[in-house]
């Protein structure tokens, strides 16, 4: 019988490969909006304004950018995907094919978040390679400093994210409801988290209220893998976000057995 | 012994306004071909969705195969096709790749699934459309899909909530065809439906069920035993008002036309008995027709009469809960259960 399959049986890959389909096989709605994106942004803010903007921390504004332009791409993207494609199969009931299938609760969360994350990461390569692109351009190209902090920031903060966009799918009532979880919550966490600037240039208490935004971390430890250069221990903000990330992994499974937002 | 293929006790669902299921107690033996009739809003899709997990009881049990619906509801839902009323099919990928999907989540590795979904596809007429999505598929087209997405998991216990609704009648009874064979091969199914005649002719054993609750159960033969049916006799010299009959289980006599109209219970057994009586009453007998109840006349009595019951209830005892109207079951069916 499957059931006595593992969480990571053949269900488990089934979902995996049908989530990630889903957004592969449209890459005009997936992967070419953040590209545009970023290309405007690294023409806008690192090329025409950067010019402009002393170096920060010894690196040209436009290198210091780089890695806050590839986790916003990355952790929304991730958060995006998890939300929309839960709600949407929500919304038409199709999720209906998996709920009634003998899925455990944990194998279906684990395939949206890996799946979703997976999304995250891919965004962020593209991004990069945007970045590579115009550093190689305008002024040097630039290598990776720290590739093993790089992987591992990058791999928990798509899964968090991702995470977080599962409670979102779970909680949204209408589309209305992504737009705001997108527009009011993420986007200015991650302007306010050391995207676009270095902690150091704000004024107490905006400092110190700023080390409150998750996102500061994220940011910071990504920037540390890319450059080398980092605010805060990087050991540390990887050891809070991996917690986080499990604490909201586990919330994730714990609705889905509850049912929130899925059965009557 | 084998533990029956859906079994629930006192089942409730219950919502911030209103009592979906009020202890609604059913067996379903392995194998049978069980029909689950009512009228809208009876409780019937909350019943299945119960078994399949979209919807979570109240209070009761619940299990299929003898597997508890949410303890054990992998085991459970690997054993279960379902064929839904809504059409919940996932519009982003074509047809075929939804039913490799769907065997997937039931743990079938991807080459048997291709295989299964493309036989599935076959079995319900659709195979040249595989790679159409589902939008795309006429209407006939989708509800043929529903059964085949019900099919491509080779269910123990397949769940069919209205799947000839607005189809025509060919569909209808391919569809039939298609679920007689997997009944016929073991497949043990639950069917709801509106069409009276469609229990009639596929269904073992019936229940009625209204208001949340089982107003009887029995086959569809037996039910319409209990209906009335009505015997038209001819006579040679009719007279001017209908004779006596007495004869048990006789309800009415009158005249129309100069025809005999009787109607009784259990009336072709007792026309023999009938013609024998008006022979010895001095009428001769020229022609006889016997029309029987249908069990959509016995499911409107027995619907009408648990509502008028249920209403008188509820005025006397101020609460919903309220003995059963029903007679009792045959073997495998529990009595009726109040709350």
């Amino acid at each position: 019988m499957s059931t006595s399959g593992s969480v990571l049986g053949v269900g488990f890959r089934t979902l995996l490969r049908r989530e990630i389909l889903r957004y592969v096989r449209r890459p005009r709605n997936t992967f070419l909006p953040p590209m545009i994106t970023n290309v405007l942004y690294f023409a806008v803010f690192g090329i025409v304004l950067g010019g402009r903007i002393d170096r920060i921390a010894g690196f040209r504004y436009i290198v210091f950018i780089l890695p806050g332009l590839v986790v916003l791409g990355a952790i929304s993207n991730a958060f995006e995907n998890a939300s929309f494609s839960i709600f949407h199969g929500r919304w038409n009931e199709y999720i209906h094919e998996a709920l009634t299938s003998p899925l455990s609760y944990t194998s279906m969360v684990l395939a949206y978040i890996a799946a979703s994350a997976l999304r995250g990461i891919l965004v962020g390569i593209i991004i990069a390679g945007v970045g590579f692109v115009f550093l190689t351009a305008t002024v040097a190209p630039i290598g990776v400093a720290r590739p093993g902090y790089l992987v591992a920031f990058g791999l928990v903060i798509t899964v968090l994210f991702a995470s977080f966009g599962v409670v979102g799918g779970l909680w949204a009532r209408d589309f209305d409801y992504l737009t705001v979880m997108n527009q009011f919550i993420i986007r200015p966490l991650v302007f306010f988290g050391g995207v676009f600037y270095s902690l150091d240039v704000l004024p107490e208490p905006y400092r110190t209220l700023s080390l409150l935004n998750p996102m500061v971390y994220m940011v910071d430890g990504v920037r540390y893998g890319f450059l080398g250069y980092a605010d805060i221990d990087p050991n540390l903000s990887l050891a809070v976000l991996s917690g986080l990330a499990a604490a909201v992994v586990a919330l994730d499974v714990a609705l889905f057995r509850r049912g929130y937002g899925l059965v009557d | 012994m084998a533990p029956p293929a859906i079994h629930t006790r006192d089942l409730v669902k219950e919502y911030a306004d209103v009592t979906a299921l009020r202890g609604l107690s059913l067996t379903v033996e392995q194998g049978e071909f069980f029909g689950l009739l009512g009228p809208n809003g009876a409780g019937k899709t909350t019943f299945i969705n119960v078994l399949v997990g979209l919807v979570r009881k109240t209070a009761g049990e619940a299990t299929v195969f003898g597997h508890d619906v949410e303890r054990d509801y992998r085991e459970a839902r690997d054993a279960i096709g379902l064929a839904p009323q809504e059409f919940n099919v996932d519009r982003f990928f074509p047809i075929r790749e939804v039913l490799e999907h769907k065997a997937g989540y039931h743990g079938i590795p991807a080459a048997e699934a291709r295989r299964r979904a493309d036989e599935a596809l076959k079995t319900v007429g659709i195979y040249d459309k595989r790679d159409t999505r589902f939008d795309w598929l006429s209407g006939g087209m989708k509800r043929r899909f529903m059964l085949a997405r019900a099919l491509v998991s080779d269910p123990d216990l397949l769940i069919l909530d209205e799947p000839t609704a607005g189809v025509d009648v060919q569909l209808r009874h391919d569809l039939w065809e298609i679920i007689n064979r997997m009944n016929d091969a073991g497949t043990t199914i639950l069917l709801t439906t509106h069409y009276i005649e469609e229990a009639e002719r596929l269904c073992d054993r019936v229940a009625i069920v209204d208001e949340g609750r089982k107003v009887e159960v029995a086959s569809p033969g037996d039910l319409m035993d209990r209906g009335t049916d009505t015997i038209t006799l001819g006579l040679r010299n009719p007279p001017a008002t209908p004779p006596e009959v007495n004869l048990g289980g006789v309800t009415d006599v009158s005249l129309t036309d100069g025809r005999l109209l009787v109607t009784a219970a259990r009336g072709s057994a007792l026309v023999p008995d009938l013609i024998r009586e008006l022979d010895e009453r001095g009428f001769e007998v020229t022609d006889v027709d016997i029309e029987r109840a249908s069990l959509e006349e016995v499911f409107v009595d027995m619907t009408r009469s648990e509502r008028a019951g249920g209403r008188r209830d509820e005025s006397e005892d101020g609460e919903v809960g309220r003995a059963a109207a029903g007679t009792g079951g045959d073997a495998g069916t529990d009595v009726e259960v109040s709350r």
